[in-house]
């Protein structure tokens, strides 16, 4: 957040009114549009906070699904739309829960930051003539920096809500935005509000973090602009890219040998992270399909340690992968270095033949980042605390019999905040929250018999 | 047509801007005429002429990083269209009439 959004927020009115709902949910990602739907669907009245100004979180940004090859927007978007006209959830985007406090069971009382858009949501269609007006280019958040967007800009296309945003910290004030709206609907008088709700359960679905893999200096990210993350690569293969087709930064050049770098920030403890984020080896697997289906004439390199193939259908899909011509190399990558043309020198460590120092060339490198947990909601909750585990993930009242349940009776979890996994098993876990959220709200409404 | 003339009525932005007394930072006013000029000599060196990537570096200097992030940006926006690809994979942009 930049200054003077903070000094904008700093002024926020509370509103006098009280508002009251079943359930909280904060997080509008996969995880919290599941659980969502399935207890508004059960008849109760939910609540669903997202911080961002549209929901969706990561999952619309990727290409596709594995090991299925589903297109990932095409499942997601649809829920998107779902949730935002359910009449059973009130959606607030743009909008962070600072505080939690429990005054008994199936009573939390929750004060939720409303941040102005600058743009009035009633009024604005998403027509984006404020965004072709607008001066201003900035790196684009949800392309990852792979193209920029304007300071008044529609989140992207599928956004739901569709209404524009203004990013003040980037504003120069020159009112473009406001004179070309059609409909009126800037408004940077706009104030932020503190919206209070009591609530009977909640379910928190904030997910998971990045790896900042700028952290792993060998890697050269940031300072090569051939070497990118794998979201990066997602958004360069999803229909909504940030390209006109799959290219490489440093220049716009079709990638003829590309190599994955997997376990980039999992599994090493010289970052700070030893456990294995379980999505790399698989999303890995997937782009290398889809690249050697884009660019039929392309060398797709992987460099691993181990493949983690667990799940229904993930063996298939790896062999499919080798069978299709992708090449599989065992050996942890030491260092990367640039050639004069823009290329990429990789060293690595031939594992499975007796352990040779070799150095192989590419024109992109993809690390395969890993997924880190994401704590801060944790910090939110006031007089009750919501326990984290060594790795700072929420800590489960018990893995094995009660794996959605929290330190605290009535707050449960759904998705990647208690630890990394794929989409399938946080819908699953999603659709637990739902049943055990309606469970609890059943037994505190029977007075806990 | 659609457009509200300042004259008219003070813009909210300008309300805001005098009330808080904000106004852009050095860098982003910097930031903005660097954009400017870069803007400026890409859309000169494919006004006539579709052209790669590095043919757009050669002839206005600036790095071929730079030169494709802003293209995607303005290819986003409706600005540039693709017309053909060069043997070596790079593909030409031109500017929309």
């Amino acid at each position: 957040m930049g200054e003077i959004l903070e000094r904008i927020l700093a002024d926020a009115v509370e509103e006098k009114e009280e508002k009251k709902y079943d359930v909280l949910i904060i997080g509008g990602g996969i995880a919290g549009e599941e659980s969502a739907l399935d207890l508004a669907e059960m008849g109760f009245k939910v609540l669903l906070v997202e911080k961002e100004p549209s929901i969706g979180g990561h999952m619309f940004l990727l290409s596709k699904v594995f090991p299925t090859l589903d297109c990932a927007s095409c499942i997601s978007t649809p829920r998107m739309a779902a949730v935002a006209h359910h009449p059973n959830i009130t959606l607030m985007t743009y909008s962070e829960v600072k505080e939690i406090e429990k005054r008994g069971e199936g009573d939390f009382r929750v004060r939720i930051l409303k941040k102005p858009r600058f743009v009035e949501e009633s009024l604005c269609t998403g027509c984006a003539q404020c965004e072709s007006a607008c001066p201003v280019i900035v790196p684009k958040e949800y392309d990852f920096g792979l193209r920029g967007r304007k300071a008044a800009y529609i989140p992207f296309d599928t956004a739901v809500p569709k209404i524009a945003v203004i990013d003040i910290d980037h504003c120069v004030f020159c009112g473009q935005c406001e004179m070309v709206c059609p409909v009126g609907a800037i408004n940077f008088l706009q104030k932020p509000k503190i919206i209070k709700v009591k609530v009977g359960a909640i379910i928190v679905a904030t997910g998971y973090k990045l790896f900042p893999i700028g952290r792993k200096k060998e890697y050269m990210y940031g300072k090569l602009a051939n070497v990118i993350t794998s979201m990066q690569m997602d958004r360069v293969l999803a229909p909504t890219r940030p390209y006109n087709s799959v290219l490489r930064p440093l220049d716009g050049k079709e990638p003829m040998n590309i190599a994955f770098v997997l376990c980039s920030g999992s599994r090493d403890r010289t970052v700070g992270n030893p456990l294995c984020s379980q999505v790399c080896c698989m999303y890995s697997i997937k782009q290398a399909q889809l690249l050697m289906g884009a660019l039929p004439l392309a060398d797709i390199t992987i460099y691993y340690m181990d493949i983690r193939a667990f799940g229904k259908g993930f063996e298939e899909f790896y062999q499919q992968a080798k069978d299709m011509g992708v090449i599989f190399i065992k050996g942890r990558i030491a260092k990367i270095e640039p050639t004069e043309n823009g290329d990429i020198v990789v060293h690595y460590e031939d594992i499975e033949n007796g352990g040779k120092l070799r150095k192989a060339v590419h024109d992109l490198v993809v690390l395969s980042v890993g997924l880190l947990p994401n704590p801060e909601i944790a910090k939110v909750f006031k007089n009750v605390k919501l326990e984290l585990d060594e790795y700072g993930w929420i800590k489960q009242k018990d893995e094995n019999i009660s794996p959605v349940e929290t330190s605290i009776p009535g707050v449960f979890t759904a998705g990647c905040i208690i630890g990394p996994k794929d989409i399938p098993d946080t819908v699953v876990e999603a659709a637990a929250a739902a049943a055990h959220v309606a469970a609890y709200l059943n037994e505190v409404r029977r007075g806990g018999e | 047509m659609g457009t509200r003339s300042p004259k008219r009525k003070k813009l909210t932005v300008h309300i805001l801007r005098d009330k808080l007394g904000l106004k852009p930072s050095k860098e982003l006013i910097e930031m903005l005429k660097k954009q400017n000029e870069i803007k400026s000599k890409i859309f000169k060196a494919i006004k006539q002429k579709a052209k790669t990537v590095p043919e757009i570096a050669k002839e206005t200097g600036l790095d071929t990083t730079t030169i494709f992030w802003y293209l995607m940006t303005f290819y986003r926006h409706g600005l540039i269209e693709e017309v053909g690809k060069t043997d070596e994979g790079y593909f030409k942009y031109k500017l929309k009439r």
